[in-house]
């Protein structure tokens, strides 16, 4: 026994100091760990944060938000629904196998198959191989944001997913709930190749040998992932040293880390717009523009991003962040108590009236506090509110069911374009066309679809930048839902860490290109 | 009335309260606590549960001898902006209201469940009893989480905010109840078979008669030994849960939702925001448990084992 | 006994019944787990046809005979977040919960045994009046507050101590052990404190109660009569007669402590099952909750069951089988 113990702390000693010479390891904090390997079982940003570093798609963002070539190495348009790309050649899987127009297919046609991408791919009608290194991608219309969804496109090793496992399973089935041999397997061409994982513990990363971007400055040789859920813990652990990078960083601790001597602070400007929407079928008042409206005046957001949000998010007055397409200088923050108060007395509403509100609490950065300084804010014009807050595992449900007369949301685009917004979160609910789909508010204004509608399939950038500028400011106008900001991703990383390169307004942190000195 | 008040004067329970410092020194403190949270309108300087008094932009505040702090917040404000004084004043207002509460229906229950399983006896007395075991066997902790999880689902949304003291009253009394059954029940027992209950026996009065005038008051001062007792559990039951966030919501935090909430800010140095309010608490409940433990050694000596 | 035996067992089957069904009925309530499971965007036809797939849309006898079936064949159903099935998931955090729970009841007995005895023994020494304070003070602090506090003190202020998780665990035949390395044992040292806090006033007491009352019965009073020698007459005679009852309410203490573990471990981030139980019911990841329930029933029915048989079989004026 005693001998099997000291077999077995040697074994520890040199993991843990063996890896000295040239290795670099990067030990990583995050608030929740992937929920699968496989990357098509969920949209969410955790799972497109793993494909970034264990799979590698046809094109990334840059944080200029210009398209940077990674497997396709050039793409050309070829009529109004194709686009061709040429693929990189001598990339090789994880598995070994070579890389080829085939897999790109495979991908294609999983990602239509999976409950989670198969309304983005939707437009998509499929991949024709022109040889082992072109593909055609078509679409069903013509297609403005065809390169945008080509960034979802991480191709998979079709060989290695082929076939079926020791279940009798085929592998490339996607498991919502229940094994499956690409929740615990995996072969991307991307930086790292996982060695270990124990969902919920630990997610140990090691650099891919035959990594085909031999230019990337990237030099982590391994990556340990841990998930801390705690806001408070996360932070105590990068400042005493038991990892060196952590994200999200709660907003109340931003000044700690910046006064750290041994660890920075990043933040990045991010796309996700928070808003609380005001439901008009539920309340008649909510159908008078003037209590809308009223009820923006009377939000102080710059407030809430001031004091809750510490300054690490942009104040909001419209859907699309700065740089969108229809992003609209004129839709200005509005905060004036006095109009406010005015404009309820106008609706003769200075009274008030008593209202429900639902919010979560562990969606968005300080969710729960944003929601009760509404509370109070809306108090000041006579307007109480019974708020209730929730995990959202049970919020979305409650979400859907509209219980509630307001209801928060906050929304990333997931083709980083302003009309995205517009369609799930304020075109009149429609449930055969799915559009609208997250509108609890029930705003509905025909003039807004048909100008998004027509935006879809508009090619020409600048008469659709036009369009998406006006939707914007008709929501403005009508105060069709409460804007609070625009959240920042945030950051903390011991000095060594060359993080500044590798971050973007997506929240995909690129490990693979991280530079430790 | 008078005639209660002379015997009172002259007990033994006076007598000892008199000469103990520590009781009357806990008993002051309480008084003056309960006092404090009754009265909480009138002595807190803000309303906190009137959200239009409330400003963000009053955030954090550090208490008022700090430099950054404010004259107009003692204590200092929390992130939301509340005045830390008046929130957990109200916030003791909630543990006295939900202690004093939760003991209440747990007497209740325990009481009639035990007088009833003591005097029938037999298989009634076998099935509750069991019933007791097994609702002690799992830790009352976890049987107010499950409670708790069904009855925020089986209220709406609204009507939570209003219906969450009586529903926490409800979710700790009923999660606690055995202890009194049991003690109850095992004095029952006692007194059963004594001559006095033999002979209204034969009198002819009925059971229930027996029960109620009889056999009920000789288990009085147990009752009272265990009920400050379980004041002292029932309010640190209210604070567990809100701590873990299924007991106050958190428009009207209690001194546990308090404590939950500065612990997200500990790290980042506005550590009043736990401090204060969990000072009160342990304040609160010590003084319960020190007057507990006088009443106990003076009352019934043979009980201090179990507790 | 083993009529006794036959019939504990026919309780806690009852009993687990009875649990799983509340279980069950409270299971659609709170929150639906596939909302966890899949993205934001997700069509809410796509969510029913999921639905429809799990089985849950079946009416709730169906699901419910059908998990009584499954759960006899030892199958609690899968967790749907863990995507394995959830007796293995409950399985793998168990460890992490056992240790904490061992190393505080190493502490709960190291510390209370000995100032037990002695407040008991010499009860107006200036050590055992403050601790008998000290005692009700700390019964008076709520666990989450003592590792809050500890926190602060050690791991922020101090940089002493680590403030969250396990570290470094060594895998023995499956147990993930913390107890091998120092950094797994500087991990224990905090989150132990804290949950022995509450316990510790309540076993000095109690030893310290059982001590003096032994101490005056008529035995150890012949025992003195009869010269014996202090030292036998305190450690032979009457520590030896303490340590029965004080046994039973160990037994029972250690149960209540599985509750009290929810609360270190929310504050510790520490991975055993309070903290997997919490993370569950905000996931809506109810298959794992139910199969929980089961789980903390059967331990603590077989703990109360042995705990009986044991208190019967040293005490024998206390006859099992009859009970009534």
């Amino acid at each position: 026994m005693k001998k099997m113990m000291i077999v077995l702390l040697s074994v520890l000693l040199i993991a843990a100091f063996g890896s000295l010479a040239g290795a670099k390891t990067l030990k990583v904090g995050l608030d929740a760990d992937p929920v699968s390997l496989d990357p098509h079982v969920q949209l969410s940003g955790g799972m497109l944060q793993l494909s970034h570093w264990v799979f590698d798609p046809l094109v990334r963002w840059t944080q200029k938000m210009t398209f940077e070539p990674r497997l396709a190495t050039k793409w050309k348009r070829i009529d109004d629904l194709t686009m061709r790309f040429y693929l990189r050649k001598g990339v090789k899987f994880h598995s070994g196998n070579p890389f080829t127009a085939k897999d790109v297919k495979f991908t294609v046609e999983r990602l239509k198959k999976s409950v989670d991408f198969k309304g983005l791919f939707e437009p998509f009608a499929g991949v024709k191989i022109i040889d082992d290194h072109t593909v055609d991608i078509t679409t069903k219309k013509p297609y403005a944001l065809l390169l945008n969804m080509a960034t979802y496109i991480f191709p998979m090793d079709s060989k290695f997913y082929s076939g079926k496992d020791k279940n009798g399973q085929p592998k490339d089935a996607i498991v919502k709930i229940g094994p499956s041999f690409a929740l615990n397997h995996e072969s991307g061409t991307g930086p790292f190749k996982v060695t270990y994982r124990e969902q919920g513990v630990k997610t140990v990363f090691e650099r891919f040998a035959g990594y085909w971007d031999k230019k990337s400055p990237g030099n982590v040789t391994k990556m340990i992932l841990t998930p801390i859920k705690e806001d408070a813990t996360r932070v105590a652990a990068l400042l005493s040293g038991d990892v060196d990078f952590i994200s999200p960083v709660p907003p109340q601790d931003f000044m700690r880390i910046k006064r750290d001597a041994n660890v920075n602070l990043f933040t990045y400007p991010g796309g996700r717009i928070i808003t609380v929407q005001m439901n008009e079928k539920r309340r008649k008042e909510f159908r008078d523009v003037r209590v809308r409206q009223a009820i923006v005046y009377a939000i102080n957001n710059a407030g809430i991003v001031k004091t809750i949000m510490k300054g690490t998010a942009t104040v909001a007055g419209q859907q699309s962040p700065p740089g969108y397409a229809g992003h609209n200088p004129a839709c200005k923050p509005r905060y004036d108590l006095k109009k406010a108060r005015a404009l309820m007395k106008a609706a003769g509403l200075e009274k008030g009236f008593t209202c429900t509100m639902i919010a979560p609490n562990n969606r968005y950065v300080n969710d729960e506090k944003i929601a009760q300084a509404v509370v109070s804010m809306l108090a000041k014009i006579n307007i109480k509110v019974n708020l209730k807050t929730m995990p959202k595992a049970q919020y979305w449900d409650e979400f859907d069911a509209q219980v509630a007369d307001m209801q928060m949301i906050g929304w990333h685009s997931d083709t980083e374009d302003s009309g995205n917004f517009s369609e799930f979160l304020v075109m009149c609910p429609n449930k055969k066309t799915g559009y609208g789909q997250y509108n609890s508010g029930n705003y509905c204004n025909p003039e807004v679809d048909k100008l998004t509608l027509a935006a879809q399939s508009e090619t020409n950038l600048k008469k659709r930048a036009a369009m998406l500028k006006k939707i914007e400011k008709i929501l403005y106008d009508d105060a069709a839902f409460i804007p609070f900001h625009w959240q920042n991703h945030s950051y903390g990383a011991r000095k060594n860490l060359m993080v500044k390169p590798i971050i973007n307004t997506m929240n995909f942190p690129y490990f693979g290109d991280l530079v430790i000195k | 009335m008078k005639a209660t008040w002379q015997r009172f004067k002259s007990s033994y329970l006076l007598y000892s309260f008199r000469r103990d410092k520590v009781a009357m020194a806990s008993f002051a403190v309480l008084v003056l606590l309960i006092l404090t949270g009754l009265a909480a309108p009138l002595v807190s300087p803000y309303n906190p549960y009137d959200p239009s008094s409330i400003d963000i932009m009053n955030s954090e505040l550090p208490p008022a001898w700090q430099d950054a702090g404010s004259r107009a917040f003692l204590l200092g404000t929390d992130v939301q902006g509340r005045d830390m004084v008046s929130t957990m004043i109200y916030g003791l207002r909630l543990s006295i209201l939900i202690g004093c509460g939760a003991v209440t229906l747990q007497a209740l229950i325990g009481i009639f469940i035990g007088l009833i399983a003591g005097y029938i006896g037999g298989k009634v007395d076998a099935l509750l009893m069991r019933l007791a075991d097994i609702q002690l066997s799992f830790p009352y902790l976890m049987v107010a989480i499950f409670i708790s999880a069904i009855f925020q689902v089986a209220f709406g949304i609204g009507r939570y905010a209003e219906l969450a003291v009586p529903l926490l009253i409800v979710i700790i009394g009923l999660s606690e109840w055995p202890v009194y059954a049991r003690t109850i029940r095992a004095s029952v027992i006692g007194e059963k078979n004594k001559e006095y209950v033999e002979a209204a026996r034969v009198i002819g009065l009925n059971r229930r008669l027996i029960m109620v005038r009889h056999i009920l008051p000789n288990t009085i001062t147990s009752v009272l030994v265990i009920s400050t007792i379980q004041v002292a559990n029932a309010v640190m039951s209210e604070a567990a849960l809100s701590f873990l966030g299924l007991g106050m919501p958190v428009t009207k935090p209690s001194l546990g939702s308090l404590i939950r909430s500065g612990f997200e800010y500990i790290f980042s140095g506005s550590w009043w925001i736990t401090i204060f309010p969990g000072i009160l608490l342990v304040i609160f409940v010590l003084v319960i448990n020190l007057l507990g433990d006088w009443l106990r050694d003076v009352l019934n000596p043979k009980l201090y084992k179990g507790a | 006994m083993f009529a006794f035996i036959v019939r504990r067992i026919g309780q806690a089957v009852l009993v687990m019944l009875v649990i799983s069904l509340v279980g069950f009925s409270i299971k659609n309530r709170i929150g639906d787990p596939v909302r966890d499971v899949v993205g934001e965007r997700v069509t809410p036809a796509e969510r029913a046809a999921l639905r429809q797939k799990l089985g849950l849309n079946d009416p709730f006898l169906v699901q419910y005979v059908r998990f009584v079936e499954n759960a006899l064949k030892g199958d609690l159903g899968l967790s749907f977040f863990y995507k394995k099935p959830a007796l293995k998931v409950i399985i793998s955090k168990a460890p992490a919960t056992l240790e904490l729970v061992f190393v505080t009841a190493l502490i709960l007995i190291v510390v209370s045994l000995p100032i037990g005895v002695f407040t008991a023994i010499r009860p107006r020494n200036w050590f055992s009046r403050f601790t008998m304070a000290f005692s009700t003070l700390g019964v008076s602090i709520p666990v989450f507050l003592t590792a809050i506090l500890l926190i602060y003190v050690f791991a922020v202020t101090l940089n002493w101590l680590p403030s969250y998780g396990r570290g470094l665990t060594v895998d023995i035949g499956g147990w993930q052990s913390g107890l091998l390395t120092l950094d797994g044992l500087k991990h224990l040292i905090l989150p132990s404190i804290s949950l022995a806090s509450i316990m510790l006033p309540l076993f000095i007491r109690l030893i310290r109660a059982e001590m003096m009352e032994i101490l005056e019965t008529e035995y150890i009073k012949f025992a003195w009569a009869k010269g014996l020698r202090r030292s036998r007459i305190w450690f032979l005679h009457a520590f030896k007669n303490t340590l029965l009852p004080v046994i039973t309410v160990f037994g029972v203490q250690i149960g209540i402590m599985f509750a009290f573990t929810i609360l270190t471990e929310t504050v510790f981030q520490w991975q055993g099952m309070g903290f997997m139980f919490l993370e569950a019911v905000e996931r809506s990841d109810t298959s794992l909750l139910v199969a929980y329930l089961v789980v903390v029933g059967v331990i603590f029915v077989v703990v109360n069951t042995l705990v009986d048989i044991i208190y019967g079989l040293v005490n024998p004026t206390v006859r099992v089988a009859g009970r009534k």
